[in-house]
Parts: C-alpha cells; structure tokens; sequence
C-alpha cells in the first residue's frame, strides 16, 4: 500500500433530484485510482443516478465532481460508459470489429479516417478481450457474455481509463460472470479504474477491492472489506424495515415445505 | 417496339427528363433517410410526418395559388410544426411521443383535406396525394436538387455522428456527441425531403420511395455503409423503371415506382440467402429432417 493513495475521482457532497426526491444526497466520497470499486445498496439507493453524474448528465443540486483535476466533462475521453444492456439494437448490420472501431471515433475530426495507430489499438482491444476470432462476425451471432465484451473492447479501443460500468453482472449465466470477473480483475492488476453498480453482495466481496455503499446517502466507502461489515449493510437495507435475515444470506437456503 | 423507343423515345419530352431527373435526385436522398428510418424504427413516424404536410400544401394553395415556392414553404411548415408539436407534447404531457405523432398527424390530415375541400377545383386532390409527373417544374426540380444536395452533404459530413447516434445513442452522449441535434436534423431532413417528393410521388405515396428501398437493402447487407448505397442503387433503379412503366402503361408516376420498389421489397423479404422468409424455412425444414448419416 503506498503511503499516500492518489484519488482518480473525488466526490464532494454531490445531490441529485428528481423533482422533489433526493435520488444522492450529499454523497462525499473518494474512488483510488487504480482501484475496483462496486457501488452498492438496495433498489433505488442512487447507484445508477452515480454514475450518470459522474458523467454529467443529471445537473447536481449540490456539491462537485472531480476527474482528477477536471470536471469531467471536460475529459470524457478518459471516461467509458457501460449502460445496462437493453438499449441495443442486435439485429443492426455490423460487425464486432466495427463496433470496436466505433471507440476510435470520437477522437477523429470530420473527413479523418482511421489511421494504423486507430487501427492497432481496435486489435489491441479485440485481442485483450478474445475477440480476434469474432471480429467478423455480426453481432447478433453472439452469446450475451461475448456481446458484453465487445463494449468493453470499445471501451478500451477509446482509450479510457477509468471504466463505469451499470449492472455489469446482470443477465450474465454463471461462464459469463465468471469471465468477467477474470477481466475486471486483470484491468485491476494493470492500474484501470473500475467503478461499476453491482447489485449482489456476496459478489462484490469476491470481485471488487473497493466499495462505496449507499442508501441515497453514504453509508460507508472503502475497502470492500471494511464497507461491507454487518452494521453497515444493516443500516443500507434494514433501516427499520422487517428483513429477517442478513442480507448475506437472505436467498432461501431451505426448500418450501410441500 | 424496339429498346430505344422503350428506354430513350420517352426521354425526349421536357417533363419527362425533369421528372427522372428529380426522381434520381430524390432516390439518393430518400435512400440514405430511409436507412435510419428502418434502422431507428421511425417508419411509422415517416408516414405520419408525410400526411401531415397536407395542410400546409392546401393553405398554401388556397393563399397563394399554385407557386411552387409557396407550396414548399407551406408543406415545410406544416411537417416541422408536427414534429416539434409531437416532440414537446411527449415532453410536457404524459403522452408518449408514437401516440402524440398520431394524433397530431391525423388532425393535420383532416384540417388538409377540409382545406382541399374548399379548393376551386376538385381534380387537385388527387394531385396532392398521389403525385403528378407531369406538374414537375423546373423550380420543382431547382428545389429537389437543394433538399438531395443538403442531405447528402449532412450524411457525408456527419456519418459517424450519425451512425453512433443510429446504433448506441447512450454511447455517443456518454462521448460528448449531441444526440438531440443530430435526432431534430435528421427529423429536418425527412420533412424537407417529403416535401420535394411532393410532386413527384405526392403525400401518401413519398414516403415508399425513401422506406421500400431501405427495407429491401436491409434484407441483403451486413454492413452500414453497403446498406446505405444498396438502399441508393435500389431506389435508383426502381425510379427510372417506376417512371418508365408509368410512361408506358399511363399510371401515376408514384403508383408506379412504389409498385417497382414493392416488387423488389418483395422479393427481397422471400428470396434473400440469410435473411429472407424461404431460406428460414428451408433451414427450419432441414434441421427437422436431417440427411442420413453416411455409412462406410
């Protein structure tokens, strides 16, 4: 552990509403860089809300967020977004490679074309992913798991570092999530900012070094370890309500009596 | 009758010439629109938007006579006026936007054909609906080659835009592009390009020559751009046949080159190798009867 951690993204006493409802508030917070981090909380905690004001689209009622120095707006390069996965077309006539080279395009002026630099980094970000294979393929011939990764290798091919990821789990059969915890992992072990809203727990704990639980306000942000500790997950998804067991193990170990 | 007094002999009248040539010119730009129309499920928009131009030609009409600028601008305003109309109805209102076009557009429709209703004479009815070859004029022609040259500058200059905006509009906001402009363009363009296939293809029928050709490339390409000027050469081809035919056979000139688009959307949706309705169910046939395995 270095002595002092460098923050890649710094978050001070941001609020978000809608209308009349808080969806953050007044959340302050630090993402190390170089770090995995999972937003947490129940439905509806904010954790989605997050990480669109991060990339500035909800204007903040209060507070300010940093990228590094910027505002982030300011350095959306440096940003890739993973949205949950419904908005997409399948049957759109293109290939992976294409949708690859689509991270190359915001970096283009009008009339450039792609040049070998583009090009090799488009490799680059389809070998890293084991899409080489694929590339041309349509990509309505891929399974969900491979899908997923094409956006993470145009996320690469843009040349992003720091990574926000929506639900990146959800809809992922056992091999998919398996896969891409492998992934997030390696991107941790090569420096690459991870901040994705994860909604199970247990995984979480498995997959992220860090964590930032909420419930519209901040519960607790750290080391996942620290933030996932009983009390803290108490106060995120009981606060007064009547949950029976820790959330740990709330999935329902016991068949029902026939 | 030989080949020249089929294809060429036709040619030699003036009407003639101006109405291919502004078939042509609307064929390439019909054909880029109609791409992002099937690709962003707004074909049904298109419809709405097309009628909805009525009132704005009769008004014009009735106004100012029959000058083509007036009818332009009339037709202009009236499509714009639905778009922006629906857009902000959706925005303020708890009606979504699918819902708000339709609605907007059939009232537009009705106050146009009670406009008509009132014109002096009944014959240019079916002139506003269904197109008349013989009406092009030259400013008609002036017009068609503005509207086609200002699309297809917009798709040279802004095909990425477009594209991301077309395939993962999340994706080109989360990079700073600016999906708002690019959709109230693209919407611009649509109704200036109706408005120049007005007199060709006239209200109901404009909108095939930019869909047809669009669907029936979608059935064959793989790729974007292979998409888009198949999309092209289909609505090219299909607007000279359609215009010979018409010539030929004295049909309405938009009859005419919907019914040649029809014919190859037809055979596209049946006869396409991967995506066309035989060879699904030729594929279906043989996975339910798998050949005998060889012995040896």
């Amino acid at each position: 552990m270095p002595a002092a951690t460098h923050h890649i993204l710094r978050l001070r006493h941001v609020t978000v509403r809608y209308g009349q409802t808080a969806a953050l508030d007044d959340v302050t917070c630090d993402i190390p860089c170089g770090s995995s981090t999972a937003i947490l909380g129940p439905n509806g905690a904010g954790k989605s809300t997050l990480l669109r004001a991060i990339l500035g689209w909800h204007p903040l009622a209060a507070g300010d967020v940093r990228l590094g120095d910027d505002h982030p707006q300011h350095a959306l390069p440096r940003l890739a977004y993973l949205p949950q996965r419904q908005t997409i077309d399948w049957d759109f006539p293109v290939t992976v490679r294409k949708v690859v080279e689509q991270g190359r395009y915001p970096s283009l002026k009008l009339f450039q074309r792609l040049g070998p630099a583009d090009l090799q980094r488009v490799d680059r970000a389809l070998e890293e992913l084991g899409l080489t294979a694929l590339a041309d393929r349509q990509i309505r011939m891929l399974s969900g798991g491979q899908q997923q990764r094409v956006f993470l290798a145009r996320a690469l091919a843009q040349g992003a570092d720091v990574f926000l990821l929506d639900e990146p789990f959800a809809g992922l059969d056992l091999f998919g999530a398996e896969e891409l915890t492998h992934i997030l992992r390696t991107w941790e072990a090569q420096g690459r900012t991870v901040l994705a809203a994860v909604h199970d727990l247990e995984l979480a704990r498995r997959t992220f070094t860090h964590a930032v639980l909420l419930d519209t306000t901040l519960i607790a942000a750290g080391p996942v370890r620290d933030v996932l500790s009983p009390a803290h997950i108490d106060r995120a998804f009981r606060q007064g309500r009547c949950v029976h067991d820790n959330p740990l193990h709330s999935v329902r170990s016991a068949d029902f009596p026939r | 009758m030989t080949l020249h007094e089929f294809f060429i002999a036709p040619f030699a009248y003036d009407f003639m010439q101006r109405a291919l040539f502004s078939a042509a010119l609307l064929s390439v730009s019909g054909g880029l629109l109609g791409c992002i129309l099937v690709l962003r499920r707004l074909a049904l928009m298109g419809d709405a938007l097309s009628h909805s131009l009525l009132p704005g030609v009769a008004l014009a009409w009735l106004l100012f006579g029959p000058s083509t600028t007036a009818l332009f601008l009339g037709a202009l305003l009236a499509g714009l006026l639905t778009a922006l109309g629906s857009a902000l109805l959706s925005r303020l209102t708890r009606v979504k936007e699918d819902a708000a076009f339709g609605s907007l557009f059939i009232v537009f429709f009705g106050a146009g054909i009670a406009l008509v209703s009132k014109l002096p004479t009944r014959l240019n009815l079916t002139h506003f609906l269904f197109g008349n070859v013989l009406g092009v004029s030259p400013t008609d022609v002036q017009l068609t080659a503005a509207v086609s040259a200002a699309t297809v500058l917009v798709f040279a200059v802004f095909y990425r835009a477009i594209l991301l905006e077309t395939f993962d509009p999340v994706f080109h906001r989360a990079t700073g592009g600016r999906g708002a402009l690019i959709h109230f363009g693209f919407l611009a363009l649509t109704v200036l390009n109706l408005v120049a296939a007005l007199q060709t293809m006239g209200i109901v029928l404009a909108l095939g020559l930019f869909l047809l050709p669009a669907v029936s490339a979608y059935l064959w390409c793989d790729s974007f751009s292979r998409l888009l000027l198949l999309s092209v050469g289909f609505a090219l081809v299909c607007s000279l046949a359609g215009i010979l035919l018409s010539y030929h056979a004295g049909l309405a000139s938009g009859a005419a080159i919907v019914l040649c688009l029809g014919g190859v959307f037809l055979g596209s949706a049946l006869f396409s190798p991967r995506y066309g309705a035989a060879a699904l169910v030729l594929d279906r046939w043989r996975n339910r009867h798998p050949p005998a395995p060889r012995r040896g």
